[in-house]
This record gives C-alpha cells, sequence and structure tokens, in this order.
C-alpha cells in the first residue's frame, strides 16, 4: 500500500503548507473549509509561541535556539493538528482510547492509493453513536463519542477522481471494499458506512 | 531521637512519564511519541511553558508526548502516540495501557486510568510499499 509521506488534512491541504501560510490572510478555500480553520486556530497559537522565541533571541543572544529547533517545531505543528478532532474508541478501566480524525482520514486516504485509476480527494468522517442513532440524534465530525460494537459507527465520506476509461462502479466497489478491510485491520473497529463520490476526471 | 534512618521514597510525576515514555517505545506497534506543544516549551524553558499552559501543577509533568500526573497516591498518565501500520492501534493501545500500569505497579503508586490518543497510523520507516 502506498502512503503519503505528506500530513494532510482531511480536506487535502498539507499541513506544512498551512504552516507555512500561518501569516498569510486565509485563502479562499481555507475561508469555507472548517478543517482548515481549526488547523489554522491550532497552529497560531505555536506561531505566536515561536514568534516570542524569535524576537527574544533578537534581543538575548543567549537565548540563540539550538540547532534541531526548526526541526521539532515543524514536528509538533504537525502533531498538534493531528491532535484535532478525536474519536472515543474505546473506554475501560485502564484508560481511555481515542483516534484522532486525522489519523483514520490519512489511513483511508492511503488504503484509496492502492486501487488503480482512483486519486483520492476530500475526506470527511462522521460519527454516529449506537445510542445516539437510537435517539434520533446525530454528532457531526469533531465531537468525541463512543464507538461501540453496535451499530455504524463511522460514516466515511470520500470524493476521489477517476482515470478515464476505468470501469468506475467496479473501482468503487473495490475503494470501498479496500477501505472496509483497512479500518478494521488498522484501528481494530468496524468501518460503517463507506460513501465514495466520484466528482472529477484526472488525465493519467 | 532514634538512630533509625527515615526511610522513605519520593516518586515524581517526571518518573512516572519516564517509565511511561519508556514502557511505551517499548511495546510492539508502537513508533514514536507525537510532540506537543507543552513538551516542546517544557524543553525550551519553564518560564516559557507558561505562555501555553499558566495554571500547570508542579503534580504534572509534560514531555514529548507524554503527561504524567500524581494526585495522592495515585498516578495518571496520557500518551499521543504514533502506531505501525502492520498492527490494529486498538491493540497496540491496549497493551500500552497494561503495560504502563504495570510499570507505575512497581513504583508503589497506585496506577490510575493511562489515557492513549493515537494521532498516527503510518508504515514503519523503511517498510512502505512492500
Amino acid at each position: 500500500m502506498a502512503i503519503d509521506d505528506i500530513p494532510r488534512l482531511g480536506c487535502g491541504r498539507s499541513i506544512d503548507r498551512i504552516w507555512a501560510t500561518i501569516d498569510r490572510p486565509p485563502t479562499a478555500h481555507e475561508e469555507k473549509c472548517g478543517q482548515c480553520q481549526t488547523a489554522r486556530t491550532q497552529l497560531r497559537g505555536l506561531s505566536e509561541a515561536t514568534r516570542s522565541l524569535r524576537e527574544s533571541d533578537l534581543h538575548n543572544p543567549a537565548l540563540k535556539p539550538r540547532p534541531g529547533v526548526k526541526n521539532a517545531i515543524m514536528d509538533v505543528a504537525r502533531a498538534e493538528v493531528r491532535q484535532g478532532s478525536r474519536i472515543l474508541l474505546r473506554s475501560a478501566d485502564t484508560g481511555i482510547t481515542e483516534i484522532s480524525e486525522q489519523a483514520l482520514s490519512s489511513l483511508i486516504r492511503s488504503a484509496a492509493a492502492a486501487i488503480p485509476g482512483v486519486h483520492p480527494r476530500r475526506c470527511r468522517i462522521e460519527i454516529r453513536a449506537a445510542a445516539a442513532s437510537l435517539a434520533g440524534e446525530d454528532h457531526p465530525a469533531g465531537t468525541t463519542v463512543m464507538a461501540t460494537d453496535a451499530g455504524p459507527r463511522l460514516i466515511v465520506n470520500l470524493r476521489v477522481a477517476a482515470a478515464p476509461g476505468i470501469v468506475i462502479p467496479l473501482a468503487a466497489e473495490a475503494l470501498r471494499h479496500e477501505i472496509s478491510s483497512a479500518i478494521p485491520a488498522g484501528v481494530g473497529i468496524g468501518a460503517g458506512t463507506v460513501n465514495i463520490i466520484v466528482e472529477d476526471l484526472y488525465d493519467v | 531521637m532514634s538512630d533509625e534512618p527515615l526511610q522513605g521514597s519520593i516518586i515524581t510525576s517526571q518518573l512516572i512519564a519516564s517509565l511511561a515514555s519508556r514502557t511505551t517505545l517499548e511495546t510492539p506497534g508502537v513508533l514514536r511519541l507525537e510532540p506537543t506543544i507543552q513538551g516542546f516549551l517544557a524543553r525550551l524553558g519553564p518560564s516559557l511553558q507558561h505562555l501555553r499552559n499558566p495554571g500547570s501543577q508542579d503534580s504534572t509533568f509534560r514531555h514529548d508526548g507524554v503527561t504524567a500526573t500524581i494526585s495522592g497516591a495515585t498516578a495518571r498518565v496520557h500518551l499521543d502516540i504514533a502506531t505501525d501500520i502492520a498492527y490494529t492501534a486498538l491493540d497496540v493501545a491496549e497493551a500500552v495501557q497494561r503495560r504502563v500500569q504495570e510499570s507505575i505497579s512497581h513504583t508503589g503508586l497506585t496506577p490510575g486510568a493511562v489515557d492513549v490518543t493515537i494521532l498516527a497510523i503510518e508504515h514503519r520507516r523503511g517498510t512502505a510499499n512492500m
């Protein structure tokens, strides 16, 4: 399975790119995209801390950052964005286990990359707890809910571009199968509902 | 005054964090602990940490991906981890929780909750596309 080494949000935007442009006004996409807005908000705090550090360095040479500080900041920036929305996987006496929506989204995109002729694009994950489903309440992505064994938990909405000439229903089915296998294998929970939207064609 | 030496030990949240960190990284399927802003600022200096978390207390210690808190005789830990895609993340987290609790119990403290957040699921470096 190929894997994208560049950390990305569910909408496909690179976290590094958002960090690089954090001091600029948001793009048209970022103004509309909830995930980009959340990432920008979280990264702004880090940006302010690093700006404070830089200014300290300017006035006090003794505070010059050690080699590797930039890499450390980038590691923190990536991890901080991954911390965004979390999904509660299990609660036990030993403690709770959560997964970030970002980690789940990356896993889905990696699974999608294994299907020839399909390019994954935007991936959104909604959560529906069994109890909430019974009560008729939806929990939008970003809220923490319990993923129990009963009923659908995840609703994966993946937008893809397809290569011209492929049989789209077959490719979509293969993609759904790949994702439905990757989530239980990689995370340990059921895949729930996998919605695939073929929104565009791309040139091979 | 008695000549008997006083016997006692002080277990710090830093020690618990160190134990938890080592135990976690030794658990099969764990790739790394994920850094946090709090841990990063803690490395730069205590005063900078207050930029992010002005209300931090001495009983809590944060380092990259690990937060350890001691309340009374109970130690609680929060871990931010990345797991190997070849393993099932939930199973890895369960093993981490079990092992860390066992490590804490060796200090004489009561192990409290060990909360785990999986922040990334990736190929171990050098094994992608194999």
